[in-house]
Formats: structure tokens, C-alpha cells, sequence
């Protein structure tokens, strides 16, 4: 499929492609930061899974003086939506002594707000809900307006040229510079770096 | 503007381009020091266009992060001299 008539979306083989080239990129490039690792769920005809990033730990800023110097760790998981056809980010956030953070604690947190442009544009919300594999409620970034803004970086890039497919490999990392920034996530920019490779 | 030696009073051109239906700037050329923030290439386009809630991105199909340096994202993905940062609208929700 060219460039000029995707949908943004990813099929679930797709995703699994992608994934992979996302955790052996980050490793690549980041053999200080925690590895993502894939945890694979068999089903009956195919293989599915997610990517975990557990125990990352994220400093809080100095501006919200009573956390200042303060400690944050977050579990990531990026699990596939098969009604929305697009990764989701699932998370969990805690204090350093295990304790976990309610939401309004974390959205008093997310840094520079008012430049944060995916929250405030409505094209996501943080909701809770049960994660579709461990039966536990966890933090979740709707995927609803996910395709669209992935179409329109992917669009927009003149390297990707119109005649070429959809790059799946390229999908995450764009994607988590977009979800990385609700959720205070910092993405090094070699990670999209494709011209140097 | 090309320049080998890296100077910290060195400055950045970067090209505002609207995509979608993001109205087009008079003014969508503009220099800034490489130390800035691009958060302040965020606020300088809100400030343009009257509106909070922009997505704002660069060719290579990535958002940066509003702490990222200029100069920065100048070397790794600048072309021709310039930064061209991409801005579109919020859309219709649903």
C-alpha cells in the first residue's frame, strides 16, 4: 500500500514487526536506558504480544515544590487495539517506596502542560481500565485519535516517498515520540534518525 | 548559515509550514538561538496563531519533545541550512 492512502492503522502482524524493530533500535542506541522486552501471549492460530518497559525510573521537575527532587517510576506496556488497529500505551506510575500514584497526582506532574499538546488537543485522555492481558487496571492513553496523527507525520516526511509502502518499522518510534511526551517519557533523537543509519 | 564549529551564540533558521488546514503564517520564517528550548518554537507558533492546541512536528515522522535543544534537532535533521517544523491543527474529535 503507498504512503498517500493509509489510514494510519497497523494490522497485527505489522505491529509485531514493528515492535521488534523498535526494541533492537532502542537497544542499539541506548545500552544505558532499560530495554523494552517483548512478552509474547500464544493464542490458538498466531502469536501475539506486548512490549514491556518496566522500572523506569522518570525524575519529576523542580517546579511543584513539594515533589521537587522527588522520584517517579513507570511500568510501559505498548499493547496492539484490534478494534482501533493501533498500539495503545498502557501504564502504571509509583513513588519510590511502592507506592502507587492516583491520576491526579500524575496529571499535576506531566511536564511543561501547557505545551503538551497531545492532552490538550483531545486527541487523547488518560483513562483506567482492566490491561487486556493481566487482570489488574492500569493507565491507558486512548488510541482514538492515533491514526490520524500518525498519517499526517508519516505524510508529511519527504523521505518517505509515495511510491514506497508504509515503513512498519519506523511506526513505534514516531509513535512513542507522540505518546512519550503525555507521559513524561523522553525519546533520544537518534531514534528517528534515518538518514545516519 | 553552514558552519562547522559549533557556537552557543549560534543561531537557527527555522520554516514554519502549515499542513492540513492550519492557516499559513505571514511570517513563517524565523531565527533563534540553537540553545533555546523548541518549546519555544511551540509557543512562538500558539502565540502566531491564537490557538493552544497545535501538533507540532518535524519531517523524519516525529513530535519532539518540548525540551529538546534547537541546535539539536538542527544537526540531526535540518536540510539546506533551515529546521522545517510542521504544525497542524487540532481535528474535529471522533
Amino acid at each position: 500500500m503507498d504512503i498517500s492512502s493509509w489510514d494510519g492503522t497497523l494490522s497485527s502482524s505489522d505491529f509485531c514487526l514493528a515492535a521488534h524493530a523498535f526494541t533492537e533500535k532502542w537497544k542499539r542506541i541506548n545500552p544505558v536506558l532499560p530495554p523494552w522486552s517483548w512478552v509474547p501471549q500464544a493464542k490458538i492460530t498466531m502469536v501475539e504480544g506486548y512490549l514491556s518497559l518496566e522500572n523506569m525510573c522518570i525524575l519529576r521537575s523542580c517546579e511543584v515544590q513539594s515533589y521537587s527532587h522527588d522520584v517517579r517510576y513507570f511500568d510501559f506496556h505498548i499493547v496492539y487495539s484490534a478494534s482501533y488497529r493501533v498500539p495503545v500505551l498502557y501504564f502504571r506510575t509509583y513513588s519510590s517506596d511502592g507506592q502507587p500514584l492516583l491520576l491526579e497526582d500524575i496529571e499535576k506532574e506531566l511536564p511543561g502542560k501547557s505545551t503538551n499538546v497531545l492532552m490538550e488537543s483531545k486527541w487523547t485522555f488518560i483513562t483506567q481500565e482492566e490491561h487486556p492481558y493481566l487482570n489488574r487496571p492500569w493507565y491507558k492513553l486512548h488510541p482514538c485519535g492515533t491514526s490520524e496523527w500518525m498519517k499526517l507525520l508519516f505524510l508529511t516526511d519527504p523521505s518517505l516517498g509515495v511510491s514506497q509502502g508504509v515503513p512498519v518499522e519506523l511506526y513505534l518510534s514516531s509513535w512513542i515520540s507522540m505518546v512519550g511526551q503525555a507521559v513524561g517519557l523522553k525519546v533520544p533523537l537518534e531514534m528517528f534518525n534515518k538518514r545516519k543509519e | 548559515m553552514a558552519s562547522d564549529s559549533p557556537s552557543s551564540a549560534r543561531k537557527v533558521v527555522v520554516h514554519l509550514r502549515a499542513t492540513g488546514d492550519a492557516p499559513i503564517l505571514k511570517q513563517a520564517k524565523f531565527k533563534i538561538p540553537g540553545t533555546d528550548k523548541f518549546a519555544k518554537v511551540i509557543e512562538f507558533l500558539r502565540r502566531q496563531l491564537h490557538r493552544d492546541t497545535l501538533f507540532v512536528y518535524v519531517n523524519s515522522a516525529f513530535s519532539p519533545n518540548p525540551d529538546e535543544l534547537v541546535i539539536d534537532l538542527y544537526n540531526n535533521f535540518g536540510f539546506d541550512g533551515k529546521l522545517v517544523v510542521n504544525y497542524a491543527c487540532s481535528m474535529a474529535w471522533g
